[in-house]
């Protein structure tokens, strides 16, 4: 049974299932003096959620459940010799196993490779008409029970709106089980590490090599993963962020919020945002073909030698990217500003300027720390942009003009490309991944906090 | 007059002065941004349009019935084991005859792509009584011609920085004195996927990639962000749990995405065991980076519709959740739209949580399902980037272009949806 | 002591002369013309929207900040026309504070809230002259035996009232020769009223006062003069006890009845 056909399947016992008891409940209505306490529809509707709520369960307890299994009957299925005789272990071989195209397969195919392949194809079908079936059969039986319970004493549309309700609770927790995913999937991965590498290490170290850990010969010594560097690397690269981001992003805010006319500002503040629409990966791609190399001649020039990926070329234009994010904030904070007290200082005499400097900007400082410890948050998780212009040396300097590498860069550079979950190397991106999780975690929660008291203050 | 006046005037020309340069100040700032994003898109533009164009080479191709069918067959399986790089090696060699060493001679075969021989088969397929006529082609050139055609002032530096050597030097230059040279539009790179030779890879397969990666996001988020922005704005009590649940949402849509990304390897790709580099795994990692951005917007929106519209509704006995689903949440719908569309500009732009399963690797098939392994347009950008050899960088560009028209196209759709259906209460 | 403050012959301080103000397309004064003694307290009467507020704030060009307001006419101060060219608005609010209708102080302690004026225009020379400013400013304000121990506080930490007076003694660290009040009292309690209310009386001393208000019983406490202003237009202008006792025009009379506000 193909999942097309289930689909219609299940359409048709759906269409059936409402009608049913929409017809049911409207007959008992003509038939007696006494009326059901709901609308018909609300009894045809309670049999249809019986009939869907399980289905969709069944579904993605389907989809969750099948690769799973079949590849432990795979597995269990394989010849040992098979799996002995196959370089990259038992999962690289149910990988290859899946890759075999069945009808065509590659000329010179080990042919117990294509039987496999026939059987997982076979097992395949079987298994998902079981599911499939199973799914039918359970979900039919409750609707059928629920169109039973059509009865005077039944108020359908409270059994129909309370289930609505819980529906619309569960997608809110998603949220919340998207958060315990990433805490639980991270620290469980970071624990692996841990086990093999010393917290103290990892947090205090001062040199980080991580590729030596799987040279073969090298089992014994197990690399170094002290990531002190990395968050200098990320430190510099933000502090540079900020450099351009925040006086352009400040300066801008003024202009808009106080200076430009509604006309100008209505063009301005979109174009603005372009800035914040453009993907990092276009970021990136200027930072290290256009950025780069115009750094690296400027010190030609001058005598000097640059690498072109550079701290400078990364930050630099991270801190174009960031640019939006800290004048559209702070134009919404300075707009906040009461007028009242603008009035206050220019009835004392106060310009423009003096009134934005002495009175508007500090009462408005909460909001823009806060929009600025924003902006630190995504500079330091940003990735695309470092990993495409600042290098991936693990250099510990705070000069500008070397390479240097971020806590992003080394996660993607340590899951990009084969994986080994039980090595170091691999699990270390976790531990990083937990890191920078943390550190942005709390400079978002407390940036929210400055931000929200603010609001409420001019509210 | 009295005596501060004198000394508020003494001061009134610097305080004048100072108030100008405040303002020019904030000036700088706007221009300073603009010109960033001036120069960002000049950049990209200067060098993204010349993959658009490849350079081709005029040949007399002879399609000699010795090479393609010697038995005189007539089969398809003759013409295809042929070996139509010889008919492209006679062709060139009948324009220079003078090329005789061997050595030479592959060199001399090498200024035409590989992917024409595969054309002239299809050629001969469709239309076999061209065997034995000789036909005037213009044959995609290989990318080493393309990048020095496009760049002829490399002609002049020193032999050892050249990408061609002097004897192919002479070639070329006879080539574009005849007028054998042309640009023509490169549509390859809109109906193929990757591939080693630059001349012959295309956006076609990662933008299918991105297609169905965004469409698995969009089926995702939508309705449980919605329904999640309805119950917390509409029906949620106010208690510990629905601060906890806005706490977090507000939080998730801070955090870094590729902390995503090692969310999808590690739940989805090592405990569900899903499949590697599919677009559902994408389409399920950004659906839960995306579903912030849409719940928020769904409850901006919400709370634009006025109150007395609630309390008309539940003035005539509906239930709340009646209110909401006959009322509210159709006046709040462009709204909801718009922020959905800016959600989904939003995933299509990501890179990098794709990068952390396996949406990073090198696909030469278009991918035609949600489960195929494929790549999605910003990760290709960055693959085509990383890539060494000459010419994948304005490959780059191109798709940067590309990638930029499709937000554009999206963000003002958006911006077309808020303005024709904004209301004010 | 209140309306006998000096009746003697008075030196008029503002001149208004045709005054008409348009906010884009509308006329919201319509060619006001009266004069303003000086060392006197001039209250502006009528009902919400008469274009009393409008019209106080034309006399230190608050205006100004409002892109579409547009101000025809003359107003003199000592016979010099503040909407003249080469007038700064910057001088002229030096020499004529004013005072919200809700207090508003700076988010900055109660010291820099007074010391706000004197130190951007310089008026202080050294430390010890700017703080001899401020503590005079709130002495005048009589606010300083409240404030004294706590100075460094901010100025919101203050009751309503206080912040009322704070905002008087912001204005008089400047010496203005004028002080304009919108609604001063407005946002006040009945107690802190008539503390503000006694603060006029003893500042009408030094300083030229034009108060607008809402509260027709407040008029009467605190001024000399009274202006009763009705759709934008000037209606009546005199003592406020003859304005009080025998209104020349019907619409005066009403709204001090009550028949129409």
């Amino acid at each position: 049974m193909g999942f097309w056909s289930f689909s219609v399947f299940i359409l048709i016992i759906a269409i059936s299932a409402y009608w049913y008891g929409n017809t049911k409940a409207l007959r008992l209505n003509s038939n007696s003096i006494e009326k059901l306490p709901s609308l018909p529809k609300y009894y045809g509707n309670y049999a249809l959620i019986w009939l869907i709520f399980p289905c969709l369960l069944g579904v993605f307890l389907w989809i969750t459940l099948n690769t799973y299994i079949l590849d432990t009957i795979l597995i269990n299925h394989l010849p040992k010799e098979l799996e002995n005789s196959f370089a990259g272990g038992i999962n690289m071989l149910v990988d290859r196993v899946k890759t075999i195209n069945i009808d065509n397969p590659f000329p010179g195919t080990n042919p117990e490779l294509i039987d496999a392949a026939i059987f997982l194809e076979n097992k395949s079908n079987e298994v998902r008409a079981y599911f499939l079936w199973g799914i039918i059969s359970i979900s039919v039986l409750l609707c059928f029970v629920s169109l039973k319970k059509i009865s005077f004493k039944f108020k359908a549309r409270q059994a129909v709106e309370k289930s609505n309700v819980t529906l619309l609770i569960l997608c809110s927790i998603v949220a919340i089980i998207t958060t315990v995913g990433i805490v639980f999937s991270l620290i469980f991965e970071a624990m692996r590490f841990f086990d093999q590498v010393s917290i103290f290490d990892f947090l205090f170290g001062l040199s980080w090599s991580p590729q030596m850990a799987i040279r073969e010969d090298q089992v014994a010594s197990q690399g170094s993963f002290g990531a002190i560097p990395l968050f200098t690397g990320t430190l510099l690269i933000t502090l540079i962020a900020m450099l351009v981001a925040i006086p352009v992003g400040l300066a801008s805010a003024i202009y808009l919020a106080e200076y430009s006319s509604s006309t100008t500002r209505s063009i301005i503040k979109p174009l603005l945002e372009i800035l914040a629409g453009v993907p990092t990966v276009v970021y990136g791609f200027f930072a290290a073909i256009t950025v780069g190399p115009f750094f690296r001649e400027f010190a030609d020039f001058f005598g000097f030698n640059i690498a072109s990926e550079s701290a400078i070329a990364a930050g630099g234009v991270m801190g174009i990217m960031i640019i939006p994010f800290i004048s559209s904030l702070s134009d919404d904070v300075i707009s906040a500003v009461p007028q009242s007290l603008r009035d206050g200082s220019y009835a004392m005499g106060a310009t423009h300027s003096e009134t934005i400097k002495r009175v508007v900007l500090p009462a408005a400082l909460p909001g823009i720390v806060g929009a600025i410890l924003l902006a630190v948050s995504r500079a330091i998780g940003e990735t695309m942009i470092v990993v495409m212009a600042a290098g991936i040396a693990a250099n510990l300097t705070s000069n500008p003009f070397e390479a240097v590498t971020t806590v992003t860069v080394q996660i993607v550079t340590l899951l990009v490309g084969d994986q080994e979950f039980d090595s170091a190397k691999t699990l270390a991106a976790f531990a990083l991944g937990i890191t920078l999780f943390c550190m942005t975690l709390f400079l978002n929660l407390y940036a929210l906090k400055i931000v929200q008291r603010y609001r409420e203050r001019y509210e | 007059m009295n005596k501060n006046t004198q000394i508020i005037k003494s001061s009134l020309l610097k305080r004048k002065r100072s108030e100008k340069y405040f303002k020019y100040f904030g000036l700088t700032g706007i221009i300073a941004a603009l010109l960033f994003l001036t120069i960002i898109i000049t950049s990209i533009f200067t060098t993204g349009k010349k993959a658009f164009k490849q350079t081709a080479i005029k040949l007399e191709i002879f399609f000699d019935p010795k090479i393609i069918d010697p038995e005189n067959k007539g089969t398809e399986e003759t013409y295809k084991s042929a070996n139509y790089k010889i008919v492209i090696k006679n062709a060139l060699l009948n324009y220079f005859p003078s090329v005789n060493k061997r050595i030479d001679i592959r060199d001399l075969t090498n200024f035409i792509s590989s992917s024409e021989e595969e054309r002239l088969l299809e050629m001969i397929l469709k239309d076999n009584t061209l065997i034995g006529t000789t036909k005037e082609l213009w044959l995609t050139a290989s990318s080493t011609i393309d990048v020095i055609h496009k760049n002829l002032e490399m002609l002049n530096i020193t032999e050892k920085d050249r990408l061609i050597d002097n004897k192919e030097k002479k070639w070329f230059t006879k080539l574009l004195d005849d007028e054998k040279l042309k640009f023509q539009f490169n549509k390859t790179f809109f109906t193929s996927a990757d591939s080693t030779e630059p001349e012959q890879a295309g956006i076609w397969g990662s933008a299918m990639g991105s297609f169905f990666t965004v469409l698995v996001t969009l089926i995702l988020s939508f309705p449980i962000a919605v329904a999640a922005g309805v119950f917390l704005e509409e029906l949620a009590p106010k208690n510990k749990f629905t601060d906890f649940l806005e706490v977090n949402i507000n939080n998730l849509a801070a955090v870094p995405s590729i902390i995503f990304g090692l969310l999808g390897l590690a739940i989805f790709l090592n405990v569900m065991h899903l499949p590697r580099s599919a677009p559902i795994v994408g389409g399920l990692v950004l659906a839960l980076m995306t579903l912030p951005t849409i719940i928020i917007a769904t409850r901006a929106s919400l709370k634009a519709v006025p109150p007395s519209i609630r309390e008309a509704a539940i003035g005539l006995g509906a239930t709340k959740l009646q209110t909401v689903t006959h009322h509210v949440l159709p006046l709040s719908f462009p709204g909801i739209l718009t922020g959905t569309i800016i959600g989904m500009s939003q995933a299509l732009g990501e890179t990098a949580p794709l990068l952390m399963i396996g949406m990073v690797a090198f696909i030469v098939d278009v991918p035609g399902s949600f489960l195929d392994a494929s790549t999605a347009l910003p990760v290709q950008i960055y693959l085509w980037k990383s890539t060494a050899a000459r010419g994948f960088v304005e490959l780059a560009a191109a798709g940067v272009l590309i990638l930029l028209t499709f937000l554009i196209l999206m963000n003002s759709f958006a911006v077309y949806i808020r303005k024709k259906y904004e209301k004010k209460w | 002591m209140k309306k006998s403050g000096n009746l003697m012959s008075s030196k008029i301080k503002i001149s208004s002369k045709d005054v008409s103000v348009f906010y884009s397309q509308n006329k919201a004064l319509n060619n006001i013309t009266f004069d303003i003694d000086e060392k006197k307290v001039t209250s502006l009467i009528g009902p919400s929207g008469c274009g009393k507020s409008t019209f106080l704030r034309c006399l230190n060009r608050m205006n100004d900040t409002i892109d579409i307001c547009k101000v025809k006419g003359k107003v003199l101060i000592d016979n010099e026309d503040i909407y003249a060219p080469n007038v700064d608005p910057v001088l002229l609010r030096a020499r004529v504070g004013m005072v919200f209708q809700k207090p508003n102080p700076f988010p900055k302690s109660i010291f820099d809230n007074v010391a706000y004026g004197p130190s951007i225009h310089g008026l202080a020379s050294s430390k010890d002259e700017l703080e001899n400013i401020v503590l005079t400013s709130l002495q005048r304000a009589g606010l300083y035996k409240e404030v004294k121990n706590r100075l460094s506080e901010t100025g919101t930490s203050l009751s309503g009232g206080q912040q009322q007076r704070l905002c008087i003694a912001r204005a008089i660290a400047v010496s203005p020769e004028i002080i304009l009040m919108d609604e001063p009292c407005s946002a006040l309690d009945p107690i802190a009223t008539a503390i503000v209310e006694e603060l006029i009386d003893e500042l009408v001393k030094n300083y030229t006062i034009v108060i607008v208000t809402h509260s027709m019983q407040q008029a009467a406490r605190v001024s000399q003069n009274t202006a009763f202003f009705h759709m934008g237009n000037l209606i009546e202008f005199g003592s406020t006890q003859k304005i009080f006792s025998t209104p020349q025009f019907k619409q005066t009379q009403d709204y001090i009845t009550g028949k129409i506000g």
